[in-house]
């Protein structure tokens, strides 16, 4: 759909109205899903919608059309027309997405029409885990849920939610306050809390920098795949293809270190091999070349800063980098002489050291003096006004959660992101899951209250990352397909048999207080809210940098090189652009589509480098069993050319024990032997620093790989 | 561009007034996200390919992303690109159709007519470019799957080739739509899924012989080249190759 059309049926399309007039005999014989509204066969819709398969936010807008699905009316099987969703795109509209999505954005719709979906609330019957629910009524779950939790002190709820903020969070921010818990937390995979924290050190920044690489002419990126599984892929693909050749005559050059030939290296020009963890001394190896050779202006870096690089010890920078001095001087050189140079921090894989590694690669801006320049780094774009809300945030759960009474979950699955919780979590006397699937952590709920896929629920997303202040909404334009409820309207529900009546925030209402803080608004609030609404949200203007202010406290040094004879591998499980951290694996497109690294599908192997293959005499698709202190798990083996001699990779997504009939049982989670130990500056488990060694494994595993180049073992080189 | 190599300024329609669609993927763009392989899955209605299928060869994708590895590490590349079918000009997949079920129709599009295909897979045999896939068994979409099925393209029972078609019903829908406008198509009012979808905006596609269309300005640059055009098979997929 081009941006022409779309302003042609936003122009025509209101409220969720489906319009024409051949489906008038069918809704007086059988009532349409959609209430008051009539369909043409053939003809389809567009809607505004927003996406929420990972935290970016991107706006979309939503193909429906006529379908019919078979339904039981008195014991006959009927068939039944209803407005089904066939296709999402980008909104065009929308700054983030711009009118295009991604692998996991376009496949959401099977999650919507998924044969395992939730189909009503359900009680535990058996011991948790069992998978064995019974199917209750929605006043008997809500009654009963809301007199269990009555019953324990509220201080003691943990609210586990994503890092998505919105109307659903905002939501849950009030009903945990009414009722007196504490506010929620993530989990502390996938929520960008390093990130966040290296803005605000660096910066002084409250949320993710925007990196204007589309007017970058070079750019190196230190840790951040952000063509992968990182932050925004959508948002940060188009503005690198920009940077590419959307330029005349102009070709931005991308640099890309990291300890993994993610899909960031694919595209670059140059990968730098990091050893792990070596992130932070690379960044300030490059700032000691920068500084000390006095490459570059800048009127950012303050005295103290540049003294801190020059006063680096570069070959020792170098050797902790596993990188050699030439190599990085040269890059330090190159990004110094371009007109426009930008560096990218961020933390694909979280180690112990990151949020002072992102530091350190977000300094490397000053030192080039680039903040709020073109092609350089922006602050985070303001909330909207009116929404006083916070974006969830990492609390340090093992604790929390040891004391805690009651544990609602809400979006995530603790049990496979974080699945060190497990031990706690067993001994938490309530647990209630929102999960529209019987995922790992819903089968060990006491209570599953489903909430409505995200294409049945009304929502307001604001961005993880935009370059202006935005709401995304997805108003409701298609009824449920299930007994299920939208989460913040439960949350609602409970708060009133609490006895702690609280409004929800909707749509609207994000829209109305956006517009009530909008001093220059000139549209009246209905116009304002009708036009959000057709449009698929409100976008703000943008606005210039603020200027960064120093950090004045020291930032430490690089954690060393560990090794330890007993486990000699470095392990990192790392987020797919796939599955991300394991949330997509239960539908059959994503589990189909060959994974880029391995061309694998329907399994994920583990990844080792050629000349560990050789010692341990294993080609690709023979068992390896990788053994950690914190357990073991068997995968089937990719060689892979690219690896890091010593460090073994692993991606995410597969290994669930329950997560509908396409994921359950599939392969190993990589996240189930990791030895979480926190991240320094944050307290978020540092899931990129678990050691292991390697032996032959013991049972058959599958890999079948997709590219026929690919299912020839690979000789030993 | 070699000599054996068709520029794209030597297409030509036998019709003035008709198009020979094309497209040009810039391999300098792309990313290799496969956003495009999920994007046509989602609107051409491809069969989901179990573990047991894909193990045997029996994956469905329209387009895929092929990946090469160069040089070995620490100084290593990877070398990708978006594979699907190339539209040719001169198809070997056509003449070796017994029935006729494959041809080229006036727009240049290499056409599959499913309800002609007998199954003898001998097009799929004869395709340098491995972009033919053959259903071996009726396609399944457990209830209530089949709701996301998109009813502008044909469900292609077991026992019938099948391929990309540049996303012909968009084409068709296209056309109408101008028509019911009272005007001539425009360029970037057709867009594949594939194209439409790219988050790096690296495809292009419209009228080959339109030198002013976004295809042609594009398949026209000195990094164009054709995959395994000195085949002589005349591809209408251009790629542009990277550069540093």
């Amino acid at each position: 759909m081009d941006r022409r059309n779309f302003f042609k049926l936003v122009g025509t399309a209101s409220g969720g109205a489906l319009t024409g007039a051949c489906g008038k005999q069918a809704q007086e014989l059988i009532p349409l899903l959609v209430p008051a509204t009539e369909i043409v066969p053939g003809a389809e819709e567009w809607h505004p919608s927003v996406c929420s398969s990972c935290a970016a936010g991107c706006g979309t807008i939503v193909r429906v059309m006529q379908a019919e699905r078979k339904i039981e009316v008195d014991g006959e099987t009927v068939r039944q027309p209803i407005a089904a969703i066939k296709k999402i795109e980008g909104n065009p509209l929308d700054p983030v997405s711009g009118g295009r999505l991604c692998a996991r954005g376009q496949a959401a719709v099977q999650g919507l029409y998924h044969p395992d979906r939730m189909t009503g609330p359900r009680r535990q019957a058996g011991a948790r885990g069992s998978g064995d629910f019974e199917l209750v009524d929605w006043e008997t779950a809500l009654s009963e849920v809301a007199a269990a939790l009555a019953g324990f002190d509220r201080r003691r709820i943990v609210y586990l939610t994503s890092a998505g903020m919105g109307t659903g969070s905002a939501t849950a921010a009030r009903f945990l306050d009414s009722i007196g818990a504490p506010p929620a937390s993530t989990i502390g995979v996938s929520d960008f809390a390093v990130e966040r924290r290296a803005s605000q050190l660096a910066f002084g920044w409250d949320g993710l920098p925007v990196y204007e690489i589309q007017d970058a002419t070079y750019a190196l990126s230190i840790g951040a795949d952000f063509l992968g599984g990182w932050a925004s892929p959508v948002f940060y693909s188009r503005r690198f293809g920009h940077m590419r050749r959307g330029r005349p005559g102009i070709r931005g050059k991308l640099v890309h270190a990291e300890s993994r030939f993610s899909q960031t290296a694919w595209s670059a020009d140059r990968w730098l091999p990091v050893a792990p963890g070596g992130e932070h001394a690379l960044a300030m190896a490059i700032g000691h070349v920068i500084a000390s050779d006095n490459l570059r202006e800048s009127d950012q870096a303050d005295e103290s800063l540049r003294q801190a690089f020059v006063a680096t010890d570069f070959s020792g920078a170098c050797k902790a980098s596993g990188l050699e001095e030439m190599r990085v001087r040269d890059v330090a050189r190159e990004l110094a002489a371009s007109t426009s140079p930008l560096v990218l921090g961020g933390a694909s894989i979280v180690r112990p050291g990151s949020s002072r590694a992102v530091t350190a690669a977000n300094e490397l801006n000053l030192l080039l003096g680039n903040i709020g320049a073109k092609g350089g780094v922006m602050p985070p774009a303001p909330l909207p006004g009116g929404l006083a809300a916070e974006r969830p945030a990492y609390r340090p759960l093992e604790e929390q959660i040891g004391k805690a009474e009651v544990v609602m979950i809400d979006g995530v699955n603790p049990l496979y992101a974080a699945p060190w919780l497990a031990g706690s979590l067993a001994k938490v006397k309530l647990v209630i899951s929102f999960a529209d699937f019987l995922d790992d952590s819903a089968a060990h709920a006491d209570w599953i209250l489903p909430d409505h896929h995200e294409l049945e629920a009304s929502a307001g997303v604001i961005p993880l990352i935009s370059p202006t202040p935005a709401l995304a909404g997805a108003p409701e334009f298609v009824k449920p397909l299930h007994e299920t409820r939208a989460t913040p309207d439960v949350l609602v529900d409970l708060a009133r048999r609490l006895d702690a009546a609280i409004e929800p925030v909707t749509l609207d209402s994000a829209y109305a207080s956006i517009h009530g803080q909008a001093a220059d608004e000139e549209s009246a609030p209905a116009d304002f809210i009708d036009q959000a609404r057709r449009q698929g949200g409100w976008w703000g203007r943008e606005r210039p940098a603020d200027a960064p202010r120093t950090r004045t406290e020291p930032l430490g040094d690089w954690d060393p090189p560990v090794s330890d004879p007993a486990y000699p591998f470095a392990f990192q499980p790392y987020p797919t652009l796939q599955f991300g951290f394991g949330g997509q694996s239960h539908l059959p497109w994503l589990q189909q589509l060959p994974d880029p690294a391995s061309s694998a599908v329907w399994n994920l192997p583990v990844e080792i480098d050629p000349a560990t293959a050789e010692q341990l005499d294993v080609r690709n698709g023979d068992t390896l069993r990788v053994i950690s202190p914190s357990g073991e798990l068997e995968a089937p083996v990719y060689v892979n050319p690219t690896a890091i001699p010593g460090v073994v990779s692993m991606p995410i997504g597969q290994g669930h024990g329950t997560f509908g009939r396409y994921a359950s049982g599939q392969g190993a989670n990589p996240l189930s032997i990791v030895d979480p130990v926190p991240e320094q500056e944050t307290g978020a488990p540092a899931f990129g620093a678990t050691r292991v060694r390697l032996e032959k494994g013991t049972t058959k595993q599958r890999l079948v790989q997709y590219a026929a180049v690919d299912r020839q073992p690979r000789p030993h080189r | 561009m070699s000599d054996q190599l068709v520029p794209v300024s030597e297409i030509q329609s036998a019709d003035d007034n008709v198009p020979r669609w094309g497209m040009a993927i810039d391999l300098d763009r792309c990313t290799g996200c496969e956003a495009c392989v999920v994007a046509c899955h989602v609107e051409n209605n491809i069969p989901i390919a179990t573990e047991d299928d894909a193990a045997m060869g029996r994956s469905s994708h329209w387009i895929r992303i092929d990946r090469y590895y160069e040089g070995t590490f620490p100084d290593i590349k990877v070398k990708y690109r978006p594979v699907l079918c190339q539209q040719c000009d001169d198809a070997p997949c056509e003449p070796v159709c017994p029935v006729y079920a494959t041809y080229q129709n006036a727009e240049g599009l290499n056409v599959q007519v499913y309800n002609r295909c007998v199954g003898t897979r001998y097009c799929a045999n004869n395709c340098p470019y491995q972009v033919r896939v053959f259903n071996w068994f009726d396609p399944e979409w457990p209830e209530p799957l089949d709701l996301q099925l998109n009813p502008d393209v044909s469900i292609r029972p077991g026992g019938v080739m099948e391929k990309c078609t540049f996303c012909v019903q968009r084409i068709q829908r296209g056309k109408l739509d101008a028509q019911a406008e009272g005007r001539k198509v425009e360029d970037g009012d057709i867009q594949p899924a594939c194209v439409q979808g790219c988050p790096a905006e690296a495809m292009a596609f419209g009228d080959l012989t339109d030198p002013e269309s976004k295809v042609s300005q594009w398949a026209g640059v000195g990094r164009s080249t054709q995959l395994l055009g000195e085949l002589g098979t005349k591809p209408k997929v251009f790629y542009l190759e990277k550069s540093d």
